[in-house]
């Protein structure tokens, strides 16, 4: 059975929704599932632009079939080969023999590594400012590099203003019935997905963003439809996405806030980072979100240090180490290019309390432009009435660095 | 060979010597009490008889003769005062030569006929509080903007400075390369954004013009970038290779005028019923004198000649100014001890030549870098050194360490100082309680102080309001105490002066130069109030307004007012903040190919790429060594 939504006059989408995956490339937990989308141009020749993950291959070949009502399909545009896009190409070509395949030369290589079956169909290199007709839809291509692969294209259609963007405005979480983004309440409902997937897939890729979005820029006004991979399909306030992603791309914080991400074995570091959370909110900075560090996927801190302008790193020490999860989150933080915030360091142990200097040291020394407060807390074992003074110097430091 | 001067030579000398007896000598000591700057008796008599571009070609408006020539002028000149010897090497070696040399035809029809003709003073740009004789740390930028460049920044310690009316400008148009991203521009007086900031009170030399020169936004149009872009540091050397046979000339006029003189007057003084210069004592000296003026001739003319004879004349004339400068020493010290007490007597010529000469081992290249450049030329490059800082270690420093550098441009007057005084009271700074106006500083837990900017004395007022307003003690730049004299000596702050050890410190029309930043590196907090938002003070303080201090001093006063002050508490020092870790100076790229990011200060070990080697530098045919990506596929980060 077809389930299918009509972007505009002649373009589909026949994406699908996935709620039975739990892990989105088999490490970011997908609580709200994901969708795959993929889209039809009905026009002299069918176009179809990029397939969706083997999982949903069923869904989308029934979609394709009742789109196109009888047609032939003529062409598959391939802006991007990752498996959960392009996992279901060899099925739409089994099925359509006649389509020829449109994508870049690094495209068909990476195509060739996977092993995709490409032989009998017309392939037809592209590169960046090529053009191409269906009829009555010109489209023009422009090369996104390290977004987040190395090979992808976007495909601007110049006749209707669609904008097929890959994995560029992507979102996690499935749409359930919707397509477009004034059919939700963004802030509410998405932005939280939408920041998780793409600064956690993309995170690491600033530069490249910024490029693709400076190359874009002078045709942005002809773009009605943003048409990404996954998610919602935005058709109005482009400004909004556009600031959050030029956020995320600088990396600069969204907002003045603290995170607070600790890592404690009996509760006596979250007991810190508890009262220091307190002591911020009392001094007014009511911005404060706290997480704990073992039983938070590390894609959630990722997304919060987006976020976020301020960082408290708390954490136990662990054979004469830094705790297993916090370590592992702050090497998340440097794969995925984390920089420009202010950090203030808690270290806690029992005996050789190591945790705040090796912390401090991969802030300091692996990450770029990460300002660490010289108010270091240490404490040994538990946080004593008598060391509420050296709590609430923490916190005023942390507000200090606030002002501007 | 006689290893002398042609007689046109000493016909030029005789005519130049002539000119210095009468027109110069007799006013040396006064310009040299004064500080006055001779312009029509010196720079316009030069002119008037075609000796400011003495070397220069007569279709170029100059004199066309050799350089030889140009030596004996400018030792002339010095023979009877250094100061006005160095105003013609500094306009003909400095301001002139590297529009002859590297200017295209248009820049010397406009630039070089003017000033060869006497009717324009040059003067030259390089030096800066942290760009001496290491031109690497050069900060003054020009940034391309379609048909012109933005210049920004600060030189010091210029030789013509404020009097001369065309600069040869050198500022960073590529940062993070070190001196490779440097570029020369010529500047023209009086363009908006150009101003001459401290005149300097120096030891010697009064009689030329020494000055800090600011650019606050200088538009300078695209033909004024002199040379190549990248080229500037070229130039620089060039020049100053020339400049240092100006300088030797220098040295060696002094050194002439001193021993005539000392001479003169032993002949003359009588003791122990004969002139002192039998005594074998003072012979010997004179004899000491003679030998290692006449050494030091030969060294000057004999480089000079090669310059004239296009031979590559660098280390000669880097031999030539260290050698002639520390005769110039040796002599005129020498020459004091034979005067005896007289000597050390204001308005005898020897003590003012005691003091011009000592600037001779100094400017253009230290006598120290002489050496540098002298054994360089005899044992070429040192052994390669692997340095991993060598980036990182050339950004831009801070005299006063970090700062939080909250600069209020915008807004009016009003919002700028509300924003400056809820940020101190939000640090800490309780305005209830004051300290006495005469606290000594380096008692004082806070200071306002006042710099030239402040203008005319009736506006101390506004110090003296402003002070009493934040509980403070008054304090001032040294030019304040002491050319100004506006409050006592004991009052200045610097490095010479006193130290202001406590937390709050407001400087007002002060625009920081380093021996008053060096005075200040302690406060807690420093707060700039300046109308040129170039000044240096502005990189050095925690919150800054751009504005002028007749509005914005008053306006500081009434917000920091709370009446009668209570007496201060023992004083509490406030800590400094974390200063906020900023971008490095050099970029790092990022490969379209992988994401493999190059970071210059790690180089690239496995395509034997040393650490230091900036991205552009790379071989046109490296490629990334992750996924060999070539070289133009890679996006800054």
């Amino acid at each position: 059975m077809h389930i299918v939504r009509k972007v505009t006059d002649d373009l589909y989408w026949i994406g699908a929704n996935d709620h039975r995956l739990t892990l989105f490339e088999n490490i970011h937990p997908i609580p709200e599932g994901v969708s795959y989308n993929a889209y039809v141009l009905l026009d002299e020749q069918t176009v179809l632009f990029d397939t969706v993950d083997w999982d949903a291959c069923r869904q989308m070949m029934e979609n394709l079939e009742y789109v196109l009502d009888g047609r032939d399909l003529d062409v598959v545009v391939v802006n991007h080969w990752e498996p959960d896009h392009a996992a279901s190409l060899q099925a739409v070509l089994a099925r359509y023999p006649n389509a020829k395949i449109v994508s870049t030369e690094k495209g068909f290589m990476i195509c060739r590594q996977f092993g995709f079956r490409t032989e009998g169909h017309e392939t037809v290199e592209v590169k960046e400012g090529d053009t191409m007709s269906f009829g009555t839809h010109t489209v023009t291509f422009l090369e996104a590099p390290m977004v987040h692969w190395p090979e992808p294209m976007v495909t601007l259609d110049l006749t209707n203003g669609a904008l097929f963007s890959a994995d560029a405005f992507g979102s996690f979480k499935a749409l359930d019935g919707k397509l477009f983004n004034d059919e939700v309440n963004y802030e509410e409902g998405w932005i939280d997905s939408n920041r998780r997937y793409l600064v956690n897939i993309v995170g690491k890729y600033g530069p490249h963003i910024m490029k693709l979005l400076g190359k874009a820029a002078p045709v942005l006004d002809q773009v009605k439809f943003i048409c990404p991979l996954h998610g919602l399909v935005w058709r109005n306030n482009f400004d909004y996405l556009l600031d959050k992603y030029q956020h995320w791309a600088t990396y600069e914080p969204e907002e003045k806030g603290v995170l607070i991400v600790y890592a404690s074995m009996y509760g006596n570091t979250e007991q810190v980072a508890q009262a220091l959370a307190l002591e911020l909110v009392e001094k007014g900075m009511t911005n404060v979100q706290v997480r704990d560090v073992s039983n938070t996927h590390v894609s959630y801190l990722i997304a919060d240090v987006f976020r976020y302008s301020h960082i408290v790193f708390a954490s136990c020490t662990y054979n004469l180490g830094i705790f297993p999860p916090m370590h592992n989150f702050l090497l998340d933080m440097k794969a995925l290019n984390v920089q420009n915030r202010t950090c203030a360091i808690v270290e806690s142990g029992s005996w050789a309390i190591r945790s705040g200097d090796l912390i401090h040291d991969i802030l300091d020394k692996e990450m770029k432009q990460m300002t660490i407060l010289n108010e270091r807390l240490s404490v040994a074992s538990h946080l004593h009435e008598s060391e509420t003074e050296d709590l609430s110097i923490l916190a005023d430091s942390i507000l200090d660095s606030m002002r501007e | 060979m006689l290893f002398k001067p042609t007689e046109a030579h000493e016909q030029l000398r005789a005519e130049i010597r002539e000119f210095a007896e009468t027109n110069i000598k007799p006013y040396a000591f006064q310009w040299d009490r004064e500080n006055y700057f001779p312009r029509k008796e010196v720079v316009e008599g030069l002119a008037a008889r075609g000796w400011m571009g003495i070397p220069y070609p007569k279709e170029y408006g100059g004199a066309g003769l050799d350089v030889v020539s140009y030596a004996i002028a400018v030792e002339e000149l010095s023979r009877v005062d250094g100061g006005s010897g160095v105003i013609l090497s500094a306009h003909v070696s400095l301001g002139s030569w590297p529009i002859f040399a590297f200017g295209t035809e248009e820049q010397k029809q406009k630039y070089l006929v003017p000033l060869a003709k006497g009717e324009k003073i040059g003067a030259f740009g390089l030096t800066e509080p942290n760009a001496g004789s290491d031109a690497g740390g050069t900060e003054t930028t020009a940034v391309l903007e379609g048909d012109h460049y933005v210049l920004n920044g600060e030189k010091i310690f210029i030789t013509n400075g404020g009097e001369a009316d065309t600069y040869v400008i050198f500022a960073v148009t590529t940062p993070g390369i070190g001196t490779k991203g440097i570029s020369a521009f010529i500047v023209e007086k009086g363009w908006e954004g150009f101003t001459i900031g401290d005149h300097y009170d120096k030891l010697g030399i009064r009689s030329s013009a020494t000055a800090q020169l600011l650019f606050d936004d200088v538009i300078v149009p695209k033909e004024n970038l002199l040379g190549q872009e990248g080229q500037g540091f070229k130039i620089a050397m060039a020049t100053l290779d020339g400049g240092r046979i100006g300088i030797a000339s220098q040295a060696l006029g002094i050194a002439q005028g001193a021993y005539e003189s000392c001479k003169e007057y032993a002949l003359d003084r009588i003791q122990f019923h004969k002139p002192i210069a039998f005594q074998q004592s003072i012979s010997f000296k004179i004899a000491d004198m003679a030998a290692q003026i006449r050494a030091a001739r030969m060294l000057v003319y004999s480089a000079a000649e090669m310059k004239e004879a296009h031979e590559k004349y660098g280390m000669e004339a880097a031999m030539a100014k260290q050698f002639a400068s520390d005769t110039a020493v040796k002599v005129t010290e020498e020459a004091i001890q034979i005067y005896g007490g007289n000597g050390y007597l204001k308005g005898m010529d020897v003590e003012r030549m005691y003091r011009d000469a000592k600037i001779t081992q100094i400017y253009e290249g230290t006598n120290e870098i002489m050496r540098v450049v002298i054994s360089s030329y005899l044992l070429g490059k040192p052994p390669k050194q692997e340095n991993t800082n060598l980036l990182a270690a050339s950004g831009p420093t801070n005299i006063t360490g970090p700062r939080k550098k909250l600069i209020y441009k915008k807004g009016s007057a009003q919002e700028k100082v509300d924003q400056v005084v809820a940020n101190l009271k939000a640090d800490g700074y309780d305005f209830t309680v004051g300290i006495p106006a005469d606290t000594p500083i380096t008692q004082a837990e806070r200071v306002v102080s006042a710099g030239k900017g402040i203008g005319p004395k009736e506006n101390m007022k506004l110090i003296e309001d402003l002070a009493a307003a934040a509980g403070a003690a008054i304090g001032s730049s040294r030019p304040v105490a002491e050319t100004l004299q506006y409050v006592t000596i004991d009052r200045y702050v610097g490095m010479s002066g006193q130290k202001f050890r406590g937390n709050l410190y407001i400087a007002c029309g002060i625009s920081g130069a380093v021996q008053h930043l060096k005075g200040i590196i302690d406060a807690s907090t420093i707060v700039a109030i300046n109308k040129n938002a170039n000044a240096p003070i502005f990189k050095n303080c925690d919150y800054g307004i751009v504005g002028d201090v007749n509005e914005i001093l008053p306006l500081l006063t009434a917000a920091l007012d709370t009446g009668e002050k209570k007496p201060a508490p023992p004083m509490v020092k406030i800590k400094r903040p974390t200063p906020k870790k900023e971008k490095p100076p050099y970029k790092i790229m990022v490969c379209d190919g992988c994401g493999y990011e190059y970071d210059p200060t790690i180089g690239d070990p496995m395509n034997d790429i040393a650490p230091g080697t900036p991205f552009d530098k790379l071989p046109e045919d490296w490629t990334c060594p992750m996924c060999a990506e070539p070289k133009d596929h890679f996006t800054e980060s």
